[in-house]
């Protein structure tokens, strides 16, 4: 009996596994399985009707990646265009359409049940080549308003080796990353979608060592790898009904491409984001700066400085968590990190890179 | 005399009987013992070292979006079998996560066609890239500027840090000189 129960244990195990995935392939076998049983009950079943596909011109299925905006898609004939421009006309097809038709439904009730179906229709995840439209017009935002371009080769290669370091350990290390140094003396340091990092020049006057740095850009980065912003954006009012957020739509409406940049850089500049996201990115800044063999304590070190400054012009007041509630969040997960307690900070290697170029 | 050669071959027949249990469990609880684990490298120009160091021999070189398969974990390196071959990898270079595409659909099996798919989007998403730092900012960014008034100095500060790059020597002679990455302890 013993020993049935004991040859029982591993069939059971594989029982289960069979229903996950798992590297065996087992799942996969399964699956096969299940999917031939569904075929043979497809078969069984009546056919569907399949509802006639109408070309849309206008609008890509997915979003776009590649960099020039797509031409229109030739219609196959002149017709069938001619007859979803008209039925656009008429306020739509479907059910409201069939409605309008009979006369069931006036048009002024029509257009606001369409206006509302819009409305629901949840915006696709933004694609990179959006994310990085956005990302650049309001990188030219952080230089119009933040004191423009320090310029210093040597210390934009210096913060660059530590951006690109960090971002080679980063969750998302397959897109290009940008980083600048904008000349004010207010400790400053922001992200903007795809993969655009700054920091001021009073901020790198404020630090005193490389992982304090190294924090500091981890904070940002993580801002871009968890698509903080791109996130915010996808729930604006202004692109509600809109679907798919195509550089084409971009390209062919100015009025709706400032609209969202002026919305994300009032987010990001003025009301800030969520707090819960700093305090997200705070832990992966102090994560990102560990595996790259930084102190984590870098990022504390940073903001314990920050709330002990009497100068309050920086967006990390505005913006941010207090430095006391960012200090106590991450002190408590500082214990994640042992190992990293003997962790060089560099502390003279910053000096000797930034020693009078600030 | 026959009673105990039969219970020593009960006993025999019973630990036998526990050594194939507990292997059969091991094999099922712990497949990367047996098959490795597939992880995903995270950027291009990935180092294969011939040892679990950063001061051993460079062997191969990956690039992003390669799947490996893990076969041993030290603290900051793996030991990894992949197309480009076999070495060592410093661990925070790889990731569980398949590149974006692979996964898609929603199915979570990500066939070859989804893989494919998945390289292309990032390799169009880097040429777009490079192709926008010859060409200046996208036309949708440099006509919102123009019209927000914003200064010929932003623009051109925003070309400049696209257009400013570090190579991969660079960075390495920095975490080697810093003790970082690879090169920490």
């Amino acid at each position: 009996m013993k020993k049935a129960g004991l040859v029982f244990i591993p069939i059971f195990i594989l029982g289960l596994m069979a229903g996950t995935s798992y590297p065996f392939g087992l799942g996969d076998v399964f699956k096969e399985i299940d999917k031939t049983t569904r075929g043979v009950e497809q078969l069984t079943k009546p056919p569907e009707p399949v509802p006639p596909k109408v070309p849309t011109p206008d609008v890509p299925a997915t979003p776009r990646i590649s960099g020039a905006p797509t031409p229109p898609r030739p219609p196959t004939s002149a017709e069938p265009v001619k007859q979803v421009e008209e039925t656009k006309k008429k306020g739509g097809g479907g059910l409201i359409g069939l409605g309008t038709s009979l006369g069931v439904i006036d048009k002024k009730t029509s257009k606001v049940l369409s206006t509302t179906t819009q409305t629901f229709k949840a915006l696709q995840p933004i694609g990179y080549q959006e994310e990085k439209a956005i990302g650049e017009a309001l990188a030219v935002e952080v230089f119009d308003k933040f004191g423009g371009q320090y310029k210093d080769d040597a210390l934009q290669k210096y913060v660059n080796l530590v951006g690109q370091a960090l971002v080679q350990v980063s969750d998302r290390a397959d897109i290009p990353y940008y980083f600048s140094i904008v000349n004010t003396s207010d400790p400053n340091a922001f992200a903007t979608p795809g993969g655009y990092v700054f920091v001021s020049r009073g901020l790198l006057q404020m630090l005193q060592s490389e992982a304090q740095l190294a924090g500091v850009l981890g904070h940002e980065i993580a801002h871009i790898t968890q698509k903080h912003a791109l996130k915010t954006i996808e729930r604006s009012k202004s692109l509600q009904g809109i679907g798919t957020l195509s550089m084409t739509l971009l390209d062919e409406d100015p009025g709706k491409f400032n609209q969202l940049i002026s919305e994300v850089s009032n987010t990001l500049f003025t009301k800030g984001l969520d707090k819960n996201l700093e305090h997200d990115a705070d832990r992966l800044g102090m994560e990102y700066a560990y595996r790259l063999g930084y102190n984590p304590k870098g990022l504390i070190d940073f903001i314990r400085i920050l709330g002990g400054t009497k100068s309050h012009r920086s967006i990390f007041f505005s913006t941010h968590p207090s430095p006391r509630a960012r200090y106590s969040a991450l002190k408590n997960k500082l214990g994640n990190y042992r190992a990293g307690a003997k962790y060089p900070h560099l502390a003279s290697r910053y000096k000797t890179r930034t020693q009078g170029k600030l | 005399m026959k009673t105990a050669m039969l219970n020593r071959f009960k006993s025999q027949a019973k630990s036998s009987l526990r050594l194939f249990v507990f292997t059969v469990l091991a094999f099922l609880l712990f497949p990367a013992l047996v098959f490795g684990e597939t992880w995903y490298v995270k950027s291009d120009r990935t180092k294969i070292q011939s040892d679990a160091s950063s001061s051993s021999d460079v062997i191969g070189v990956l690039s992003q979006g390669t799947a490996v398969d893990v076969l041993e974990k030290t603290r900051r390196f793996y030991r990894i079998s992949s197309s480009e071959g076999e070495g060592w990898v410093f661990k925070f270079k790889l990731t569980r996560r398949a590149p974006e595409g692979a996964s898609s659909g929603g199915g979570g099996g990500g066939g070859l066609f989804d893989v494919l798919g998945g390289e292309e989007q990032t390799f169009a998403a880097r040429e777009s890239s490079s192709g926008s730092s010859i060409r200046g900012l996208n036309p949708v960014t440099q006509r919102y500027a123009e019209s927000h008034g914003s200064s010929p100095e932003s623009i051109n500060a925003v070309n400049q840090m696209e257009n400013f790059s570090v190579s991969q020597g660079d960075i390495d002679n920095f975490l080697k000189e810093g003790k970082l990455g690879a090169y920490g302890h």
